[in-house]
């Protein structure tokens, strides 16, 4: 194991994100599920297609379904996983709004020294604290879909 | 995201509106006096809904960026007689209200700062 990672260029070992966790028990547990639910779903298409040649016309309206609900799992499962190859952390809005934190915390930090004035300033210092504090709060919730990792 | 969560509420109540009637007057009519015509139309409109519901829900979700668990209960919710009111009130508490509170905080922020 040791070997081989070792012959690796390290750019190749760099990413956050390795495809490994798809492979962890409980990753391979939703997997099988998946394949299972999947399999179901088509033989159920299948067996309402039987009916409804036998003349049940409401089958036929289920013969469409089923293979619906099949191809919604595989959607929903392919963006699940995608969704924990580019985590949420990384979004854009994200992003801006800690550029933007950043940004005006080093600029209120500067002018504050500079002046030297205490009550309106300490008023919006506080408005603003209160504001990163609830982002923060806002935060927390995010990346839940690594739940599974 | 307010759009996202009118088109998930109207789908809800429709489709467990819909489902409620297919469980309680149609299964009812269908094993005590024979008679199928509810079951048959209204199993098969509800089985559109059901579609056009899970699309809704599954954005929503995405929206509110949830964990598989709640995803799945929510997508489920839609099968499930009642459940999916009891789900849509749920997830209004525990993710809606808080999503969109932080929607607020966010837009509230650069007027305190300005001012």
């Amino acid at each position: 194991m040791s070997s081989t990672q070792a012959g690796r260029p390290a750019a190749e070992q760099a990413p956050a994100v390795s495809w490994r966790f798809l492979v962890r028990p409980r990753w391979l547990g939703w997997h099988l599920a998946m394949v299972v639910a999947v399999a179901g779903m088509l033989a159920l298409g299948w067996w309402q297609f039987r009916r409804a040649e036998e003349g049940n016309a409401l089958s036929w309206a289920y013969t469409f379904e089923w293979p619906i609900f099949a191809v919604f799992a595989v959607v929903f499962w392919a963006k699940t996983i995608r969704d924990e190859f580019s985590p949420p952390d990384t979004d854009p809005a994200g992003t801006e709004l800690a550029a933007v934190a950043r940004l005006d915390g080093s600029a209120g930090l500067g002018e504050g020294q500079e002046a030297g004035q205490a009550e309106p300033e300490d008023e919006d210092l506080a408005a603003y604290n209160a504001y990163l504090a609830r982002l923060q709060d806002q935060v927390k919730n995010h990346g839940r879909w690594h739940g599974l990792r | 995201m307010d759009a996202a969560v009118r088109r998930y509420r109207v789908m809800a109540y429709i489709t467990g509106t819909v489902l409620i009637v297919l469980c309680f007057v149609g299964i009812p009519l269908q094993v005590a006096a024979g008679n199928d015509v509810i079951v048959n139309d209204v199993g098969t409109l509800h089985g559109i809904l059901y579609i056009i519901y899970l699309v809704t829900a599954y954005l929503l979700a995405r929206r509110l960026r949830l964990s598989i668990g709640p995803t799945i209960l929510m997508l489920a919710a839609g099968t499930i007689p009642v459940l999916t009111f009891v789900v849509e009130r749920w997830v209004t508490r525990k993710y809606i209200n808080p999503a969109r509170q932080g929607q607020q905080a966010g837009q509230a922020a650069p007027t305190a700062r300005a001012g």
